[in-house]
Parts: structure tokens; sequence; C-alpha cells
């Protein structure tokens, strides 16, 4: 059943995949750069994989610039102080109830002992959930604050 | 009745949000077979040249939804600067604006805004932003007709 979901989907969305792209030679360049990201990624043994960002992924050249840029950026987010979830009251007077208690990206409620990851910005996410959007883009979902900007100009990000 | 097994649970709450709180003027309503493609209906809004109208859209949340963006396009046809010839939609939140804070919810919003406040100096559709610009009287003109013979409009 779950492949007859998945190839209906494909099937509804040829139009629009074409749309984006349209060159089925970027299409194969896009997966052959994830497969030969992944080895990389293995050894960052803690880490769920992560999709390099699909922008400018072009040839064998590129794709060693991606791995390069994957490490920096791994290397980057772990700066980023985490914790275990210790209940949505102490902050309770700024923002409302809901956006403290749930986190936005998968929009589930922390749990109380949920690893999360503190933003600069003060927002807080599941760990696994903002950990898998920075590796697409260094920006606070909902404020769109980048990460870090100290950072960000010494870390090649772009 | 869909099949919510093996959905993320975020789609599984946005779907059952979209239908007890639908958006004024918006329908969306996911495929019986398919709970990430979404039959979506949005009413050309009131002082706009789509006015009157009735737009298909088709919405899909990709595998990696909601750290991608919908897919989304209009099926009926449109005279809109920002709409291609496909239906495909020149939108920054569809494409490298996305934000996984967004939702359904947010992304037909803005689609429904992008009717109101067509933006000619961001074409995806180069010979109707020309129009929009050199001569909007006539634009405006051809987006009700547009309207009137494709999307049931008066």
């Amino acid at each position: 059943m779950g492949n007859c979901l998945k190839s209906q989907g494909s099937d509804d969305i040829s139009l629009l995949q074409g749309g984006s792209d349209g060159n089925p030679a970027h299409q194969q360049s896009r997966s052959e750069s994830y497969s030969s990201a992944s080895p990389m990624n293995e050894s960052q043994d803690h880490l769920p994989f992560y999709y390099p960002p699909p922008e400018g992924s072009h040839g064998n050249q590129v794709n060693e610039e991606n791995q390069i840029r994957i490490a920096k950026r791994i290397g980057l987010i772990q700066n980023l102080p985490t914790g275990l979830y210790d209940g949505c009251k102490k902050n309770q007077e700024s923002v409302s109830l809901d956006s403290i208690c749930t986190c936005i990206i998968c929009m589930v409620e922390f749990a109380l002992e949920d690893p999360v990851r503190y933003l600069p910005c003060m927002h807080t996410y599941h760990k696994k959930c903002i950990d898998d959007w920075l590796m697409r883009r260094l920006a606070c979902p909902s404020c769109l604050e980048p990460v870090d900007a100290a950072l960000l100009s010494t870390f090649d990000t772009s | 009745m869909t099949d919510t097994a093996g959905l993320p649970r975020r789609i599984v709450k946005e779907t059952q949000r979209l239908m007890a709180e639908p958006v004024p003027g918006i329908s969306a309503i996911a495929d019986e077979s398919n709970a990430r493609y979404f039959h979506v209906v949005v009413a050309g809004p009131d002082g706009s040249p789509f006015e009157g109208g009735v737009f298909k859209l088709e919405l899909f949340l990709p595998e990696e939804y909601p750290m991608s963006a919908p897919k989304v396009r209009f099926l009926t046809k449109i005279f809109h600067p920002n709409v291609d010839k496909l239906g495909r939609i020149c939108l920054d939140i569809l494409k490298d604006k996305w934000s996984p804070a967004l939702q359904i919810r947010t992304v037909l919003l803005s689609i429904q805004a992008l009717l109101s406040a067509p933006n000619p100096d961001d074409p995806l559709q180069n010979d109707v932003a020309e129009l929009w610009k050199v001569n909007e009287a006539e634009a405006l003109r051809n987006a009700r007709e547009w309207t009137r013979l494709y999307a049931g409009g008066n």
C-alpha cells in the first residue's frame, strides 16, 4: 500500500516537478550528489541523514564543495546550545502558551525530557526537527533571524 | 476516508484543522486515496479582477514536507502576471522563502493575497506582466474576461 501511495503521488506531481526544474539531467545529478554525500554523514553517527540544499549541485566538483559545506554546517549547528525540555512555564509571559509548548516544525507538543535546541533568538525546537532544517537554511523558521551572524561570517555557508 | 497511517502527525493535524476551521474563501480537501494531495478551490477576492471566479488548484506535500514547501499549481486558467500557462505560481514562500513555520493554510492565504495584489515586477508570465505594466486597464479587462470564461465568474 505504501508503494501504491508513493507512485500515485509522483504521478500527481509530474507536471509540478517538471515545472520546478524541467531538466531530467539536473534531477539525475541531484540524486547522485545525495548518494555521494552520504558516506560523510555516516561518520556523524549521532546525526540523521541530511540532504544538502538542492541549489547548485552540478557535477563532481560541486559535490565535493557540497560535502565540505555540509561538514562545516554540521560543525556550526553543533555549537548551538541543546538541552532537555523542562516544561513550558518559564517563558510564559511573553509568548502564547501554545507556541511555547509546541514544536512549530512537527506541531507536536514538547514532552518533558525531549531533546531540544535553543536558537540565539530564543526560539526552541525539537533537536531532530531544527537540525534537519538548519542543514537547509541557517535561519530560525519562526522569525527568520540568521542563526548566528558572527559565525556566518567565518563559515562559508553560501 | 483518507488513510492516515504512516502520515506525519503534522499533516494529519493540518488536514483536520483545514476541515474544522476553513479559511474564508478557500477550501482544501485531501484526496481520498492520497493524503498528501489536496484539491483546493480559491474564490477570487472581492475588488480584484478575479472577483466572482472560482479557481481550482492542486497542492501536493512532498515527502520532505515541512522541510520543503508544498507544490501548488493553478488548474483553472488565470490571467495573472505571477502565474504561467501551466498554472505554476511565482511566490517567494513557495521557493527560497519557505519556512517550516508556514503551513498549507498560510500558503493558500498568500496565494489569495497574490490574486488581490498582482506583482508585474516579479513576473512568471512575461507577456502578461508586460501588459500589466504598459496598459493596466487592458490587463485588468483581460483578467476579468478570463475569470468569466474559465473560472465561471460573471
